[in-house]
């Protein structure tokens, strides 16, 4: 507690101008950036998914499965954030058991849960089922105590109870994609709902939140799929890369343009709170917004990716720039999600000055903990792609052993 | 079947999980309400120290601190108005409140000169609510005995100024 | 052994999960559409329904109000806490406006611009609004705030579970995570004084009656006759709180 005050002290004596006494302590921090990069990550990753499944785009097909594993080792541990930053984390069920009916963040548990079982845990244990079964009979102990309890001791693999679950998995992507923009654009509309902060209320805020999410969660499958392709020696498929890079260039478009739209819709209006955030663009925010969210996040991607449209470099050498180019759009919409939530809460709701905001290293705030809810998910990913590996499903046409 | 069983189960543990008044008024415990009344208090009012106090009320509300409440100075007494008596003595929980020797920054808190004290407008001093003076210049002086500067209560009378 | 689970009890049970699960989310989602606003309307009743008045002429800042709230209600002594506090506004002659508010004006101020520049200068109590339309009570996701049938805005520190969503909502900077019981905590309008008849600490020590309260629903109260015959304005009115806190000549500089 009195490191807690120390630390409080420190931060008022670099408040700059006026601010409220209660501001000058964020209430949300770290934890709250994650959260709706977690979130982010998901959607975009599933939505990334939906594109080969539901749009048919087959190119895409290398990434299928790593999409939906990555989507689902992100989802679970996207509310392990929230839950850690509340002041009563024992509490938690209340948002279950009582939801306010007014709250934006009321509904979360449901959109959550609803996300989680319905629509990834199903569709990829229908994608999986008979691989599963498969899987089960060459494995031996605990793995196969695994498969066999996924698929619930049942080793039905009929053509026609495989077609049935290719269709429920077919109607399960329809019903997730606007799960998945519910997902995030709510999470968006928490922000975006809050009158109180100029910084977050703009209708546009869902709608940025999603794109901003397609792009990070293409981004990161992107990434993974170079990165496990190289661990697992083999070659990348360049279509299939290629074509992600199509798509990730046309939602960075969409994106721009949005932010783009909101911010000059913003200087165009130039409300009573302009002056505050202007100077919060252009002093703390500088670094983060400018440089890293803008610059290296959206332009040099959109420009580079937007070259290869027209010019082909080697495949080497494209191979690079997109391990390169996922790696910053990721880095960028981290900051995004940053200049969001801790840009909302630097200036003060009187709109007459900054507090100041540095994070411990410990701490249920701390960079520790927020380091761990990163880590965690590449170790359930991990653990998925052991269970479910992509690359030894069975293709249908192989003829199946029977028992 | 298993639709019935899990929505049951959900309602089932929702029923154990929200607490019984939850609702009673709206979307909140209605316990919250009473638990709510009932902290514990911590100032009691002026008019309560009258009781024991009564000369020292009575200079109070005839000078020009009538306004004033005895606890705004001395800080909170509800425990001291209920125990103290002859016998019995609880002390003022907030010596460190009002010290007799630190009067000089007690009494500036209300009445050091500022501009927003004396509400200028338009260069002229347009009205006053409280009458101000100059810590630092009104009756500076020190003590010929202890060389400590000299209280506004060796001069002013508290109570009745 | 294994007992192949017969195909169609695996698809009933699939389809009954998908059902169920449907069917929560779906009361969970359908509901809030019935209310996703608050109500607009003032809230109708018997009982009081309190307001309040401050008078920024007769305010002299000396901080009795933020000191006796802070000991009434065992509020941290450290100055990042506070449910009543006050700031000082000081424009100068060239339009520039110093807002100060040391410990929220407890060890009282110290005027900071030389008086030839300044062109006026005054003190503004804050505290709750104690809004009917409030936007920390619209925002808490399990109804641990909420609005009293006396119009106070409570929060009940037995059941917030500390998410600071109720924080980021307050336009007006009233409330704060309570670092000692680590859940949010405002101004309760001392609810255990009021409700005993007694007036809430910082009415009670305020020396030269620059803040009163009362109830606005009889038009014969003090509060009530205050509004009238002053131009009262509530801050942030474009913010549509229902804000419950009138100020008697309010600059437009507050905020
Ligand atoms: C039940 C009777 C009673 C009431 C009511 C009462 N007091 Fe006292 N008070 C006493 C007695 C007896 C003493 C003397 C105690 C002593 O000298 O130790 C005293 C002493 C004091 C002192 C001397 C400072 C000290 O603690 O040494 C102050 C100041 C004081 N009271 C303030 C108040 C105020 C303010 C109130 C009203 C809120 C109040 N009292 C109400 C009985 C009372
Ligand atoms: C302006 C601030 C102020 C107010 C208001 C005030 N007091 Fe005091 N009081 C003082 C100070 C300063 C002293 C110390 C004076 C001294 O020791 O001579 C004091 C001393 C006392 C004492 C001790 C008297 C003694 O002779 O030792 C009592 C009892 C007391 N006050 C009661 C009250 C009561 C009852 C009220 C309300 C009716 C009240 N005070 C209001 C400032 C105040
Ligand atoms: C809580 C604020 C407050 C404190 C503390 C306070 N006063 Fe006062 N005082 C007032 C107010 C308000 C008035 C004017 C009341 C009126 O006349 O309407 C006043 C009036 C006076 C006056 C009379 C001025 C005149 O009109 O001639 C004197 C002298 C005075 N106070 C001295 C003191 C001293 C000495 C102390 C410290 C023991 C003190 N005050 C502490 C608020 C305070
Ligand atoms: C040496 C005795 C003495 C001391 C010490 C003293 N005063 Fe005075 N004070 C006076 C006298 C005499 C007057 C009336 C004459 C005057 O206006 O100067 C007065 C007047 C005042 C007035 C009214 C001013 C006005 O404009 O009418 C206030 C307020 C006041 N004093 C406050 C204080 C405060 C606060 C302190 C402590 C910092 C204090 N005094 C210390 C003797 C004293």
């Amino acid at each position: 507690m009195d490191m807690h005050f120390q630390h409080l002290y420190e931060v008022l004596s670099h408040v700059k101008g006026f601010i409220y006494p209660n501001e000058i302590e964020l209430s949300w921090s770290i934890l709250i950036v994650q959260y709706p990069y977690i979130t982010g990550l998901v959607a975009g990753a599933f939505i990334l998914a939906s594109l080969e499944r539901v749009f048919k785009v087959k190119v895409l097909g290398p990434t299928y499965n790593i999409a939906l594993l990555t989507a689902l080792a992100f989802l679970m541990v996207a509310t392990m954030p929230l839950i850690s930053h509340l002041g009563k984390p024992q509490r938690a069920y209340e948002i279950m058991t009582t939801p306010h009916s007014t709250s934006a963040m009321a509904i979360f548990g449901f959109v959550y849960l609803w996300y989680l079982m319905v629509v990834l845990l199903l569709e990829i244990w229908f994608d999986n089922r008979r691989d599963m079964i498969l899987w089960s009979q060459k494995s031996t102990g605990f793995k196969r105590f695994l498969y066999r309890a996924f698929t619930l001791y049942s080793n039905d693999i009929s053509p026609r109870s495989v077609a049935l679950d290719d269709k429920i998995g077919y109607i399960i992507t329809i019903v997730g994609i606007p799960s998945a923009f519910l997902l995030h654009g709510y999470v968006g509309f928490i922000f975006g709902s809050v009158k109180a902060n100029p910084w977050w209320s703009t209708v546009l805020m869902p709608v940025i939140f999603l794109f901003s999410a397609m792009v990070s969660g293409i981004a990161l499958v992107m990434f993974l799929y170079m990165v496990i392709s190289r661990l697992r020696k083999v070659k990348v498929d360049m279509a299939c890369l290629d074509t992600i890079a199509k798509y990730l260039f046309y939602i960075l478009i969409l994106d721009f343009t949005l932010e783009a739209l909101d911010q000059i819709h913003r200087i165009y209006e130039a409300e009573e709170s302009f002056e505050i955030l202007s100077l919060l663009v252009s002093g703390k925010l500088y670094i983060t917004l400018i440089i890293f969210q803008v610059f290296m996040g959206m332009l040099i991607p959109l420009f580079t990716l937007g070259l290869f449209q027209f010019y082909k470099p080697s495949e080497k050498i494209r191979r690079i720039t997109y391990l390169l180019i996922s790696m910053l759009v990721l880095f960028g919409i981290f900051w995004m999600r940053w200049n969001v939530v801790i840009g909302g809460q630097l200036f003060s709701k009187s709109f007459y000055g900054f507090t100041d905001f540095k994070i411990g290293l410990i701490g249920s705030e701390g960079y520790l903990m927020a380091a761990l809810w990163f880590v965690v998910p590449f170790l359930i990913l991990a653990f998925l792609l052991w269970l479910l590996p992509p690359w030894k499903k069975h293709p249908l046409e192989e003829p199946v052993s029977a028992e | 079947m298993t639709f019935a069983v899990v929505i049951a189960l959900f309602l089932g543990v929702r029923y154990l999980l929200v607490p019984k008044s939850f609702g009673e008024y709206g979307h909140y415990r209605g316990l919250a309400l009473a638990e709510n009344a009932d902290r514990p208090l911590h100032y009691s009012t002026s008019a309560n120290c009258a009781r024991c106090h009564e000369d020292i009320f009575g200079d109070k509300s005839k000078g020009h601190h009538a306004g004033l409440s005895c606890e705004g100075c001395h800080g909170p007494a509800g425990k001291h108005v209920l125990f103290s008596d002859s016998t019995h003595t609880i002390k003022l929980a907030d010596s460190l409140i009002l010290k007799r020797d630190s009067t000089r920054q007690f009494c500036a808190v209300c009445h050091e000169k500022n501009a927003a004290r004396i509400k200028i407008l338009f260069d002229t001093i347009n009205k006053s609510v409280v009458k101000v003076v100059e810590e630092k210049k009104h009756n500076h002086l020190f003590d010929k005995e202890t060389h400590k500067l000299l209280n506004c209560i060796e001069c002013h009378n508290p109570h009745d100024p | 052994m294994r007992k192949p689970m017969d195909k169609s009890s695996r698809r009933t049970f699939l389809k009954s999960g998908l059902v169920l699960a449907g069917g929560v989310v779906a009361s969970g989602l359908l509901k809030p559409f019935n209310a996703v606003v608050l109500a607009g309307d003032k809230p109708k009743g018997e009982g009081p329904w309190y307001g309040i008045g401050i008078d920024i002429e007769k305010c002299i800042g000396c901080g009795r109000c933020a000191k006796s709230c802070k000991l009434e209600n065992n509020v941290p002594m450290e100055p990042f806490y506070f449910r009543s506090w006050v700031e000082q506004y000081t424009i100068k002659k060239d339009g520039e406006v110093t807002i100060v508010s040391p410990n929220g004006g407890i060890d009282g101020f110290k005027q900071t611009v030389p008086d030839n520049e300044i062109f006026k200068s005054f003190f503004v109590p804050k505290m709750c609004n104690h809004c009917y339309k409030s936007p920390c009570v619209q925002v808490c996701p399990v109804g641990a705030t909420f609005v009293s049938p006396e119009g106070v805005v409570l929060v009940d520190p037995n059941y917030c579970i500390g998410c600071r969503y109720c924080v980021q909502a307050c336009p007006y900077g009233c409330r704060f995570l309570n670092p000692e019981k680590n859940v949010a905590d405002k101004c309760t309008f001392c609810y255990h004084r009021l409700q005993k008849g007694m007036s809430p600490a910082c009415f009670a020590n305020c020396p030269t009656k620059a803040r009163i309260y009362g109830n606005l629903r009889d038009k014969s109260s003090e509060l009530v006759s205050f509004i009238k015959n002053h131009t009262c304005m509530v801050l942030k009115p474009n913010l549509n709180t229902g804000s419950k806190l009138f100020y008697n000549a309010l600059s437009m500089e507050v905020r």
